[in-house]
């Protein structure tokens, strides 16, 4: 059971999606098996959390041949920072299938379970194939959801997320080529496993153009500034389910990528980008932050604002030191948490409103208490409010850029500071002023309490008892932290 | 005698099934529907004794008291002439319906077809250069009728004017080759020319490099390379869709079989002498075709453009061999046998749909495919990421192999140009995903025929996806590492 637990956890909902798909299920049947499968995956994820040795580095792991001639093999295994996304991923997908409880259309939910499957894989795979294999698979449910699903200029934008996507994967597949070249050149054999790159000696030119080939992928999927053009169109045209997950999962699956494959290969080479990558991270900050101050649409105003945090993440990973370290992985679980019931709470907005624009809302707080109760926490948790998860994040990453160097510092404090900006100047007129909308306001309905009331619970969890997880992902962090560093140490 | 005859049978079975076909098309009881049965018929029983020889690893020569060595037989030749075959068989047996539906087709169609099959197996035994000619100019002559055969159309009758033209003219650069060659060497054959090669200075070899050099220019016609392009997008818009697709997914493979049959093993010592060459021809076409992919309006004129640049991909990995990598003839292979899968799908749904209008099939004529045929729509979008090398179908291995030879052999910056112009080929296959997706259409669902060619049609794309992902793990069923296995027996079996 427990060695099988990772493959059966990746491959459950594209297993029922098939079944369900070659049976032809009437729509009751599919969001029933939909929920089934995400549902089972979250036991199954707990049962993992269960049985999971903090100080157990990769585990669970299983080795299945795939294409011999090539060394490359189905190889899957957890540690601490996929378990983090792992959680986050099948702990979002109940909610979501709640939020699509009226959904009609059939296309939505298989996309959805493809979805489901495509980021679980890429986030446990080890074999750099098989993440590519999953990496660029994911892509396909967002590139269909947004193209039919979505608003706007909906199949131009979904066009554009896929071709910006794809140049990134394809320079990272690029570099795995190479890798992989470079270890039969030094082996004798064909291998594209993680642990066995590792043991690889680059020389340091060739270093960093694979670097740049992995960085380029990353930064576009993250984005860092400069690399954002998809994504206030994509955010913005995206229907609810696709946009929560882009901004929780996939977002974070860019920083995972340097985090995984960046300090697992060129930990070396990074600290060469290491300028570069803070110098955007901190324009990104600074910029996106401006941009979500001055957009109107509430959509692509959270898509700036969650770029402008993912910037923030980014810059913590590239100051190798412990404040920031955990700090990132700490935000990378607190604001996918409050991102997703943000994005769900500007989809209720829209399906009671028809709009999300700024200007079209206001005074929802006076006829609906338990709504504005909500999305207030969720803008405010984004903002870093404290008593949430997200103030605790970023008070670390701040006090890790202190430490690494004072202006570097003061600059990332100021997204703090901007963020309250953005979120209570939204807020005011959102919620409170004068309603010109004169239809009806329904207030949360039972079943959309069941779907924020976890999410909330979460986020106040993680703000006030952060000792309740900690102790989970802080040894594997520190041993991998300790790794790069005596290996950045050891060049010097 | 007895044995030689055996194994002669599968080019014997077509080459009569043809006369038979030819016999029997002035019957008037014999209507499409059963001259189809009787060439698929003779299609079959011959792929059937192709593959019962499978595996026998010797090469030999066929009645080589009679023909001397003009004629091989290895699994290098088997598995090529398998895939002709089968694509034969699908060309026949998906277009069914389009015969039916147009009224220019008549039974000598089908003797056509099984002629042109007939030479490209000749092409792929063939040891000795007048012979290869020969069976180049079969397959050609058949394939050129077959262009033209919607007479009263003037794209048609245009196309085949031009594909004549030009290919006789390069037919002619073949015959001065062979004629140079035969002056260096003192004969035609293959082994002859090795031994020539093996015993004399490049310096001393002017004569032949010329002569080989312009069997190159014939080859390069063929396969569609830059500078000999110019063809193939009118030629492939103007012949009816089944030919378009036998043209595209077989007669093209047929080419490389030759090619590779010379540069592997006969010309082997000195093939790094046309590398720059080949560089240079490789990063024409992979621009110049993906140049012409992208400013298509037709779907069927886009697969043509986007054709040339998978021709552009072979190239790679064939100047890759002659830089000394391992891999790359194995990846050629395995390429030809994902592109042939992908295209003969492409192509299959294409010359399906257009059994049922007379409408040309622009991109915007697929919105609201996927609500109209959603079957259809799923199967047409895996051979499109097939085509565009996305990860989980064949398509994705074959690229991978390619651009790995490449980078073994230390063309980076080719494998690069490679990843590149396969980024680019992202966008005009997935234009036409979006258009079928992302549009309503007005018309209501239709009922999804359950008839032959879909069943086909269906089983191309399951292979697609398990030649893509398929494990070893299920007893008896090749995996993803199966058909690269084949890739190298056959590779093997040349040396």
């Amino acid at each position: 059971m427990m060695e099988n637990i990772l493959s059966n956890i990746i491959f459950l909902p594209l297993l029922m999606a098939i079944v369900l798909g070659i049976f032809r299920a009437p729509l009751k049947i599919l969001k029933a098996g939909a929920m089934f499968s995400a549902i089972v995956t979250l036991l199954l994820v707990a049962l993992l959390i269960y049985n999971f040795e903090p100080n157990g580095g990769m585990q669970f792991t299983k080795i299945l041949p795939w294409i011999q001639n090539y060394g490359i093999s189905y190889y899957v295994g957890v540690d601490y920072l996929s378990l983090v996304i792992l959680i986050l991923i099948s702990l979002l997908m109940p909610p979501l299938y709640i939020y699509m409880y009226h959904e009609r259309r059939k296309g939505y939910w298989y996309n959805m379970m493809l979805l489901q499957t495509g980021v679980t894989g890429a986030v446990l795979s080890l074999d750099l194939v098989l993440f590519y294999l999953f990496w660029e698979t994911m892509l396909l449910p967002i590139f269909v959801m947004i193209g039919k699903y979505g608003n706007g200029m909906h199949q131009y934008n979904s066009m554009k997320i896929v071709l910006m996507t794809i140049l990134g994967s394809m320079s990272m597949l690029f570099s795995i080529l190479y890798l992989g070249y470079i270890y039969f050149d030094a082996t004798g054999v064909w291998s594209f496993a993680l642990n066995d790159l590792t043991t690889l000696m680059l020389n340091a030119k060739t270093s960093i153009w694979l670097t740049a080939g992995f960085l380029l992928a990353f930064a576009i999927k993250i984005p860092l500034v400069g690399f954002h053009t998809w994504m206030a169109p994509a955010y913005g045209s995206a229907p609810t389910p696709a946009v929560v997950i882009m901004s929780a999962i996939m977002a974070k699956l860019g920083i995972y990528g340097i985090w995984r494959f960046g300090y697992g290969l060129f930990e070396n080479t990074l600290s060469y980008y290491a300028p570069t990558v803070i110098t955007l991270a901190l324009v990104g900050l600074l910029y996106y932050a401006i941009r979500a101050i001055t957009e109107d649409n509430l959509r692509k105003m959270f898509a700036y604002s969650s770029g402008s945090h993912l910037s923030l993440i980014a810059l913590g990973i590239f100051l190798t030191n412990v404040y920031a370290w955990s700090g990132s992985l700490y935000f990378i679980a607190t604001h996918a948490i409050a991102s997703a019931g943000m994005f769900i709470m500007i989809g209720l907005t829209y399906k009671r409103f028809k709009t999300v624009k700024i200007s079209n809302l206001g005074g929802i707080a006076q006829k609906a208490p338990k709504f504005t109760f909500f999305f207030a926490f969720f803008a405010l948790s984004i903002a870093g409010l404290p008593g949430t998860g997200g103030f605790v994040a970023e008070l670390l990453i701040i006090v890790g850029a202190f430490k690494a160097n004072f202006w570097i510092g003061v600059l990332t404090a100021t997204t703090m500071l901007s963020a309250m900006l953005y979120i209570f100047w939204m807020l005011q007129r959102t919620l409170f002023g004068s309603s010109n909308n004169s239809c009806e306001y329904p207030d949360l309905s039972v079943r959309e309490l069941i779907m924020l009331v976890p999410l909330l619970v979460l986020l106040l969890a993680t703000g006030i008892a952060p000792s309740l997880f900690m102790p989970i992902f802080e040894p594997g962090l520190n041993t991998s932290l300790q790794e790069v560093l005596s290996s950045i140490g050891d060049l010097k | 005698m007895i044995e030689q005859l055996i194994l002669a049978m599968p080019m014997a079975i077509v080459v009569i099934g043809a006369f038979v076909l030819m016999l029997l098309s002035s019957s008037k009881r014999f209507n499409l529907d059963r001259l189809n049965l009787v060439a698929v018929f003779f299609l079959l029983i011959s792929f059937i004794m192709q593959y019962m020889t499978l595996g026998d690893h010797s090469s030999r020569f066929l009645f080589e008291n009679i023909f001397g060595d003009s004629f091989i037989l290895d699994d290098f030749a088997t598995i090529f002439d398998m895939m002709f075959t089968a694509g034969a068989i699908l060309t026949l047996l998906i277009n069914n319906d389009y015969f039916k539906s147009r009224n220019y087709f008549n039974g000598e169609y089908f003797a056509l077809i099984l002629f042109s099959v007939f030479g490209m197996m000749m092409l792929s035994h063939a040891h000795e250069l007048v012979t290869a000619f020969i069976a180049l100019e079969i397959a050609s002559l058949s394939v050129y009728t077959l262009v033209g055969y919607h007479k009263d159309n003037k794209v048609s009758s245009e196309a085949m004017m031009k594909y004549m033209v030009l290919g006789s003219m390069t037919g002619a650069f073949f015959m001065l080759g062979t004629a140079l060659i035969y002056g260096a060497v003192g004969s035609t054959s293959l082994s002859e020319i090795a031994i020539y090669i093996s015993g004399t200075e490049l310096a001393d070899m002017t004569l032949l490099i010329v002569g080989s050099s312009l069997i190159m220019v014939t080859i390069m016609f063929k396969i569609g390379a830059v500078p000999f392009h110019s063809w193939i997008v009118d030629v492939y818009h103007g012949a009816p869709y089944p030919i378009t697709m036998f043209m595209a997914s077989t007669f093209k493979i047929a080419i490389f079989a030759i090619s590779l049959r010379l540069y592997l093993v006969n010309f082997e010592s000195i093939n790094h002498f046309w590398t720059e060459i080949l560089q240079a021809i490789t990063i024409l076409t992979l621009l110049g075709g993906s140049w012409l992919a992208i400013s298509q309006k037709l779907v069927k004129r886009m697969l043509a453009g986007s054709s040339i640049v998978h021709s552009g991909y072979l190239l790679i990995a064939i100047s890759s061999i002659g830089l000394g990598s391992e891999v790359a003839a194995p990846a050629i292979m395995f390429y030809l046998i994902a592109y042939f899968l992908s295209s003969v799908g492409a192509f299959g749904i294409l010359s399906f749909i257009a059994s049922q209008s007379q409408k040309q099939m622009r991109y915007e004529d697929f919105k609201g495919f996927a609500t109209r045929r959603p079957y259809m729509a799923i199967m047409m979008s895996i051979f499109m990421l097939s085509l565009a090398g996305f990860p989980s179908t064949i398509g994705f291995l074959g690229k991978f192999y390619i651009f790995t030879s490449a980078i073994e052999s230390g063309q980076i910056l080719l494998a690069g140009l490679g990843i590149l112009t396969a980024f680019i080929s992202v966008y005009y296959y997935f234009k036409l995903i979006a258009m079928m997706y992302f549009y309503e259409s007005d018309t209501p669902q239709k009922k999804c025929p359950f008839d032959v060619s879909t069943t086909l049609i269906v089983m191309m794309a399951l292979l697609i996806i398990w030649g893509g992902i398929g494990t070893s793990l299920i007893p008896f069923v090749p995996g993803a590492d199966g058909f690269i296995d084949i890739a190298k027996q056959a590779i093997s079996s040349l040396r």
